[in-house]
Formats: structure tokens, sequence, C-alpha cells
């Protein structure tokens, strides 16, 4: 049975339902609960956007507020996840990934690998990425690439409240330490989620949109423009497929050749700064293994090499809209049309 | 520039507090912090009652750093702080530090040495002070020998007495010693307060703070009030400081019945005392042990084993140190503090 | 709590501290032949401390280690060979051949490996103690970090933590008075790193590392401290390294003779030896039976490490993932 409910309740129900389902499972991050130490309420914030309230009375000693110590409770994190626990710990914003980068970089997404295939680290780092509350330039990145650059990780950027669920559960199932990367304008999306637990499988791109004439490849909050732009793009003429990469590690290589294939015009839309970005790599990925069906080149909608700006004249600017998208899919239209 | 007049030696332990019974025990810090603070009041003591000079050595840990940068500020200017001269030593962050330090002031003839730490800091510059008086102060751990003192009245007798304003026979104190020999390893060490038999094979970590450890007890002198393994003849069978015997103790942990003693800060052990008696001095007392350690004031220092035949024998003929309460009280009698009102910062002179 | 120990856990004590020697010394003879790939760091002079803290702990106990976690993981009874042929960067490794030196782990013993960022073991260990206490055991995990590491932001951050958190978390660290070619008098800036942990909620002490049994029973105090739900605590050893940094450290920055004097005057299996035949607890036969088969040992591993065969190209791609997706 599905009824509608946002984004943020969708993450707060995989996290309590699968809380309940096992016992291995416990959360640690700073003000999760909030409260600790304070002569107030307990529980005070659940997050500090509110997504984990309500689990520090539901689940008594398994909602762990931790001192602000990246390093200290990340790494915490990583260390029980070798003993057979299944921690769900919270980077409050992407951008502070600096502060504990060693701890995921070097030991979680690691381990595997060096001790030789006898370690598992079912470690679960969420974490809130994205730009456009005027939170400016430390607290609005998407550091995507960042993270799918590291082997031994795997990065998940849910769309929908339905996704947010699904892969949230399945991330908590995985062996492996997933970075999930839950976008701050989609906390309030409303959307159908059914009641059960169930799963979202990893490396499976989500197709919105099926269409003859170009392939339009992204993931999270772009996702929606994108779906916006294709709409727009409908009443023009130009049919549009839509894919939701969903995963971007393990990254769903076969769906996005498939549709190039068929389409053989790409544009690819990334929240994250260009350079080294998925963006780069998707593109890459399709000239090397795609070329042949390339009817003309591909396109990236990027934010600029720049910080995130502060000012919302610059912000709305610094995020891709729809009209970027659609400036991109007439472009590659027209230059294939010529070149047909 | 050697200024005339009494030098006053002063050391600081910088490692004293740091031991195994931070962990076994619930004994507290005593960081360089404050231990930088206690000299500088022994300093502004110092000022006020004419001594012109201090020697005092480096340190590691930023006590010695501390004084001399509070040396050249207007609160020492206005005390009238006695001139510091650093003694720049190698040092080895051992009690050799301590050693060699107290040597070198009895070389450079100090009328007396400050010395801030335990009973092991107070041994180790006992063993080097000949005649020359200890002003005792403690800072460590274990603090049988030295008295808990603030250090403005300490420093305020020690001036007192460095400068000839109080005689020898009131202000000073012969100390008793025990002497542990060893003849098999060529061993005589001294010790201030206690040595203590333990059944434990290797000195270890030092420390000894379980009554189960501990097998018997020969002491100087045994006060109601200390903390330390002294305790247990303090609470059982007391000798003053001034009485001209000691008193040894005996322990069994099968015992029924035991004697509740704080064996080190917040700990309080039972320990079943089943025979006690006098130290006679002069007598070469053997132990009731054939192998095990022996501790001097609080930390095992000699292994022994079955070849060894240790003796303690108790020395009147100790350490000399300073009286401070005689001192004090003589002072108030005869108004030694009393100066005319202009010259009150001035250092107090001889009457 | 009595730290008397029997003939067996004497024995086995010194059995651990000269195989960890014997190791050491003869990969630093290894090494120069060129055949041994990457980086060593050599634990020998530091024996004691390794020998005198697993000497109290189970498999169950975790402990987790730096670039120079040779002792720490012989200590912890990771296979000699399967260390050895690792090293050699052999298939049958204890990693496959896929870690080296630096990345030596056994998960079945505690060990949570060997680490090529120092200081990064402090946060692991405060998390498996964190497992410990959400599974209600009474494990310990007990973290070996440098002089050099005692300056990371880790090691503070985990410190600080175990406290708030109370965690049975045991910090040891080894100061061995240099961080590479820094001297640790330089670096720490209250000198005594013990003194730290007033700062961090939980007691600290300075232990002469060169003496088995001072580490033995101070690791003792902290183990049946944390153990009993009491929390952290932080035991700093005073110990030496004979070898440099690295292998190929010249060790410029030391004194001339100050490994010579060290190895004369304080060697801490030398000591133990004394100690142990003066006190007529073991004899010397013993102890030389314990050192010949402890040469066996090392001649057998290396022997068989040198012959073993190599990773295959294969196993480049394997075990990234647990599952793939």
């Amino acid at each position: 049975m599905a009824r509608k409910i946002s984004y943020q309740q969708a993450i707060n129900e995989a996290l309590a339902q699968e809380m309940r389902r096992d016992s291995t499972v416990f959360i640690i991050g700073e003000d999760v609960a909030g409260g600790a130490g304070a002569p107030g309420e307990q529980d005070a914030w659940g997050g500090v956007l509110g997504v984990t309230k309500g689990l520090y009375h539901q689940f008594p000693g398994r909602v762990l507020d931790a001192p602000l110590s990246e390093i200290g409770y990340v790494g915490a994190a990583v260390g029980a996840a070798t003993q057979g626990l299944r921690p769900v710990c919270e980077l409050m914003f992407v951008d502070f990934a600096g502060c504990c980068l060693d701890q995921i970089l070097n030991q979680a997404a690691k381990f595997r690998y060096m001790f030789g295939g006898k370690a598992v680290t079912p470690l679960v780092m969420r974490t809130m990425v994205g730009a456009g509350l005027r939170a400016a330039a430390q607290h609005s990145q998407m550091l995507t690439s960042l993270w799918t650059h590291i082997p031994g990780l795997k990065v998940v950027c849910p769309s929908s409240p339905y996704d947010a669920k699904g892969l949230l559960i399945q991330a908590i199932r995985d062996n492996d330490p997933v970075i999930f990367c839950e976008h701050k304008l989609l906390y309030s999306m409303q959307g159908d989620v059914p009641e059960e637990l169930y799963t979202v499988p990893f490396g499976e791109a989500n197709y919105l949109r099926d269409g003859d004439d170009i392939t339009l490849v992204t993931y999270g909050r772009m996702v929606h423009l994108a779906m916006e732009a294709a709409n727009n793009l409908a009443r023009q003429g130009i049919d549009c497929e839509v894919l939701d990469l969903r995963t971007t590690s393990p990254l769903d290589e076969d769906s996005i050749l498939e549709s190039v294939e068929k389409t053989g015009r790409l544009v690819v839309i990334d929240e994250a700064n260009p350079r080294c970005s998925l963006a780069t790599d998707i593109s890459a990925l399709v000239a090397q293994k795609a070329f042949a069906a390339l009817k003309g080149p591909i396109e990236m909608v990027t934010a600029p090499h720049t910080p995130v700006p502060f000012s919302d004249a610059l912000e709305d600017l610094y995020i891709p809209d729809a009209a970027k998208i659609e400036a991109a899919v007439r472009k590659v239209m027209d230059a294939s049309r010529s070149a047909a | 520039m050697r200024q005339p007049g009494p030098i006053i030696g002063i050391i600081a332990n910088p490692a004293s507090g740091r031991d195994l019974r931070r962990l076994t025990a619930n004994a507290g810090l005593y960081s360089s912090t404050d231990k930088a603070s206690a000299i500088q009041r022994l300093l502004a003591a110092f000022g006020a009652t004419g001594i012109a000079q201090v020697l005092l050595p480096t340190d590691m840990t930023g006590i010695a750093a501390a004084v001399l940068k509070a040396s050249t500020g207007p609160m020492a200017r206005e005390q009238r702080w006695p001139a510091l001269q650093m003694l720049d030593l190698p040092l080895t962050q051992t009690v050799a530090d301590t050693r060699l330090a107290a040597r070198q002031m009895v070389e450079q003839g100090v009328a007396m040495i400050a010395v801030l730490g335990g009973d092991g800091t107070h041994k180790a510059v006992a063993a080097e002070a000949g005649d020359t008086p200890l002003l005792t102060l403690s800072t460590g751990t274990n603090n049988a020998f030295p008295e808990l003192r603030e250090a403005t009245s300490a420093g305020l007798a020690g001036g007192l007495l460095a400068s000839g304003q109080i005689p020898a026979a009131i202000g000073l104190r012969r100390n008793k010693r025990l002497l542990v020999r060893v003849p098999q390893q060529q061993l005589c060490e001294w010790a201030l307060v206690e040595v203590a038999v333990s059944p434990q094979r290797f000195v270890g970590a030092r420390a000894l703070s379980r009554s189960e450890d501990l097998a018997e007890v020969f002491a100087c002198f045994a006060e109601p009030h200390a903390i330390g393994l002294s305790a247990i003849c303090g609470l059982w069978c007391p000798v003053s400081r001034q009485a001209e015997q000691g008193a040894w103790v005996r322990l069994d942990t099968s015992a029924t019945q035991v004697l509740l003693a704080p064996l080190a800060p917040g700990l309080l052990q039972g320990c079943g005392v089943t025979a006690s008696g006098p130290l006679q001095p002069g007598v070469a007392y053997p132990l009731s042990l054939r192998s095990g350690t022996l501790a001097l004031d609080g930390e095992r220092e000699i292994e022994f084993a079955e070849q060894d035949t240790p003796t303690i024998t108790l020395d009147l003929h100790g350490p000399l140190s300073v009286d401070v309460e005689a001192v004090l009280a003589h002072a108030a009698r005869h108004h030694l503090l009393v100066v005319p009102r202009d010259q009150r910062h001035t250092p107090a002179t001889l009457r | 709590m009595s730290t008397q120990l029997s003939s067996e856990q004497l024995l086995h004590a010194y059995e651990v501290m000269r195989t960890i020697r014997a190791f050491e010394e003869r990969l630093h003879v290894e090494f120069a032949t060129g055949e041994i790939p990457g980086f060593v760091h050599l634990y020998a002079g530091e024996e004691a401390s390794a020998a005198g803290v697993m000497a109290h702990l189970r498999d169950s106990d975790c402990i987790a280690s730096n670039h120079r976690g040779h002792g720490h993981c012989i200590a912890k009874g990771v296979d000699v060979y399967g260390m050895m042929a690792e090293i050699y960067g052999k298939k049958t490794g204890v990693c496959g051949g896929k870690g080296g030196s630096m990345h030596i782990a056994d998960l079945s013993k505690g060990m949570l490996g060997a680490n090529g960022i120092v200081g990064a073991g402090a946060p692991l260990v405060a998390g498996s103690a964190l497992a410990a206490k959400l599974k209600g055991r009474d494990d310990v995990s007990v973290v070996f970090f440098g002089d050099g590491a005692s300056n990371e932001g880790a090691v503070f951050e985990a410190m600080n933590m175990a406290s708030v958190m109370n965690l049975a978390c045991i910090f040891v660290a080894e100061n061995n008075g240099y961080a590479e070619a820094t001297a640790s008098k330089w670096s720490v800036a209250c000198d005594h790193i013990a003194d730290r942990a007033a700062g961090f909620g939980m007691p600290g002490v300075t232990i002469d590392g060169y003496d088995f049994f001072a580490v033995h029973e101070a690791a003792g105090a902290a183990v049946e401290r944390a153990r009993s739900g009491q929390g952290p605590s932080l035991i700093e050893v005073k110990l030496t390294r004979y070898y440099g940094h690295f292998e190929g450290d010249a060790q410029t920055y030391r004194a001339p003779d100050e490994v010579k004097n060290l190895r004369e005057t304080r060697d801490c299996l030398l000591q133990f030896r004394n100690k142990t035949t003066r006190a007529g607890l073991l004899s010397a036969a013993q102890l030389d039976a314990i050192d010949g088969r402890v040469d066996d040992l090392i001649e057998d591993a290396v022997r068989r490490a040198k012959a073993d065969p190599k990773p295959q190209p294969a196993d480049l791609l394997s075990d990234v993932y647990v599952s793939y997706p």
C-alpha cells in the first residue's frame, strides 16, 4: 500500500523500519537527536532538518549524538562496522567531508581490498548535498565526484521519496560502505511510498521517460529539472529519454549506452562543478564506448567552476535550470541535424 | 653577577605526579603550572625575608620558563624577588636530574634547598644534600615526608632561617632515615619515610598501592594523618618524627581483621596486620621474605632473590629540614617581620 | 589485582618479544637485499610495549596499530608466516599480498590493521569499543600510536569521544622520541603525552617502555578499569626504536652511538632475561630454547615467503566490494 509522504519522511521511515528489523543498525551523528546533556527536550532536533526526529525515543540507546568530531565519530562508525554492527552515521553537510575524509577514503573504502577480501565494512554515511537554500559556499556543494572516484565506496543519490526509502534500506543491508546523498531541496517533496519494507537495487538507472530523439542522463534533484525540460521540449516536438542514475557508483553503464545507441544524442546534467565531474565521466564513457552511435557532440549542463555564491541572484544562476537544459538539447539537436 | 648573602636552591620535580597511581587510585594532578606558581610564592616570601639569590634548574615541562617569565614582571620587582640563576644542566628526564641539581647546589654553597615533590623527590635530594637543610613542600602523590604546607609560609620560614634570623637549634630538625643494604648487589640506599617489602617480584611500574602487595613495612616515623604505606604503622603503632626509634609491621593477607589505611590518595585498603614492634636505631633488621621487591618511600626500587640478604637499619642522623612551624612561631614571638612602613617592600633585615 | 606472572606467562611474554625482535632484525637484513617491495617500519626495541599490553587481551578484544605495526600484529597472534609472506607481497600473505607491511590485519584475532595513516586507529578503536558497549560485552579496544601521531586531531577527537561516551578504550602512546626525523621534545608541547589525558577527562600515566613488567602492570590497571566500565585511559610508554623511521633512513638526526648505548644498557629483552633469571623464576636454558625455536620460525617464514607465488592478474580486480553491484 502506497501513500503520499515526503522524501524526509521516507528516509525516517526507512531508518525506523530497518532498525526495528535489524538490531545491529544504529545511528550516530551530530544532533541526530539533539539535547544531549541539555536541560530541555531530548531529541530536540532529530537532525538539523528533522530527518531523524522521533527515532531517539523509539530506539533507546541506538541513536547516538556525537561531539563535533567528524574524524572521531565517522571513524568510530567505521570501527564499529568491522565488528558486526551496521552503523548509519550522518555527515551533516557533505561540505564537511574534509573533516573526516581519511576515515572514509583510506579506511572504510580500502579495508576490503587491503585486507585481502577478509573485511566487511557495512557502513552507511548519510549526508546532505546541494544548493538552493542560500546556505553559501561551505554548505551547498554536491561533491558527488569526490566519493564516486574512490574505489571501494558506493554512492547513492535518490531523487524521489520512493527511491529514498528503497535505496536507503538497500544501503543499510549492503555490506559495503555507502555514501547516501540527500538533496536538501528534496526533503519536502511528496511522493507515493509503500508502507512496507522494500529495496531499490544499486547500479540500475530508472527510465523516467522513454524517448527517441535524445538521452538526458542525470541524478538527484536535477532529475526533476530534466523532466521539466523534457516536458517543455515535447511541446516543441523533441522527444527526450530521461535516465535517473540513482547510484553513481556502481554506475549503470549498460542503460546509458543502450539509450545512446537508440537516440544517438546525449546531454548530461550534473549540479556539481564541471571539472572531473559525473558529467565528464559519463561523457567520456559514451564517447569511448558508443562513439559510432553519436549523431552529434555531447553536451554537459553543470554548475560553473566556482564556489556556490550566497546572493540569490547569483545562486539561481549557479544552479542548472530547465531553460539551460532545453538550450543544451536544442544545441545538440541543431548540431546533429546539420551533421545528418 | 653573584650577589652577597645566602643563596637558596629550588628543586621542583617536573616528573612527579605521573605514575601508576593515576590509574589505580584517585591521585590528582599537580601540573607544571601549579609547580611554577608555588615557586613564585616562594620567591615572594624569600624577597620579603632578604634572600637575594636563588638557583633554579631548567626543565622540559615549562616550570622554569614560567618562573623566568614571571620574574621579569612588575610583581617580581615590587616584591623584591631574589635574582634567579638558572642551572643549565644536561637533562635526562630521570631522577638523575634531581640528584645532579642538588649536588650542584651544594657545591655552590646554598644555604638550603627548597624541594617541591613527593617522598621520592625528597629522598633523591637528601641523598646529595649532606647537611644542607631542606625546605620541604609536597606536590607528589605520596607525601609523608614533606608536610602539606602552603609555599608562601614555607618560604617565609626558609627565608628567615637562611638569612640567619633564626637560631639553628630552633629552626632545624634532624630527620631519621632508613638504610637499606643489599651487599650481594653492592647496594646501599636510603629511605626517608618507610621501606615496604613486597612479594611482587619485579620493580615494574614502581608504585605500590594494594595491601596484597605488602608483606612488611619498616617506618622511620609514622603519623596517623599520613597518606601512603607508612599510614599502616601510623594507624596501628604511630611513631613521631622526634622519637628515637621507628616502627615495623608485618602483614598477612589471610588475617581475619584488617586495618583500613589510606595507601594512596583516595585508596583505602584493608591491611591484615599480624605483628608489629619498635625499630631500634643502629640495628640491622632482616626481612621476612626470601624474595620480592623493596619499595623505598612508596616506589619499588630493589629486586631481591634467594641469594640476597637485605637488611634495614634505622639511622637517627638523617637529613636536616626546616621546621616551618617552629621558625614562624619564633618569628611571631620576636616580631621578626615587623618593619617600618616605608620599608615594607624592603626585605626584613637582621635585628 | 595481582601482577605476579606464572612461568608459562613469563615464557610466553619472552617468546612474544623474542619473535618480534627476530622478525624485525631479519627484515632489516632482507630489506637491504632489495627483494622486499615498498616500505617497512621496524619495531625493534619497542617489544615490551606490545607484549606487556597484549598479555591482558583476548581475541575478542580489538587493537589498531600504525605503520610500525609488525610488533602489535605478532603480539596479538597474527600468523608470523602469513605476515612475512604479506610483506614479500605474496599471494599466501595474510592479506593476499594486497595490503603489505603497513596494512597487515586479522580481524579474527581482533587486529583491526596496521595503518598507513598515523592516528587513524584511534577513532577506529573508539568504534570497536562502541560496538562492544552496544553489544553489552566487556571487550576492550586498544590503539597504539606514536609521539608524532599523538599530535593528530584524530587522536584528540577519539580521546574526547571515548570519555564522553565512557568507552572501554585504551590509548597507548609509544613515545620513542622521534616522529620521523623530528624529536618529540620539540613537537609535543606539554612534553609528557600523559599530561594531555587530564584535558580529555581520563587518567594518564608515563611508563618505562624498556621494562616489560612496568608496561604489564600499567596495562593491567588500564584494562581492568576499562573492562569494569570505568572508561578510557592513556598510557604513555617511553621507549626507543633501534632502526630508522623506515628502512633506509640513516637516522642522522640521532646522536651517534645513541642506539648502541640503548641496546647495551636498556634493551627490553636483556632486562627481562636478567630479571627473571636473577629472581630464579626462569632459567637461561629455557630462554635459550625459546631463542632457538623463534629463530627456526623466522627462518621458515622467510624461506617459504620467498618461494611463494605472487598474486595473479585477476587478483587486481577482486575484493574491491563485497557485492557487485
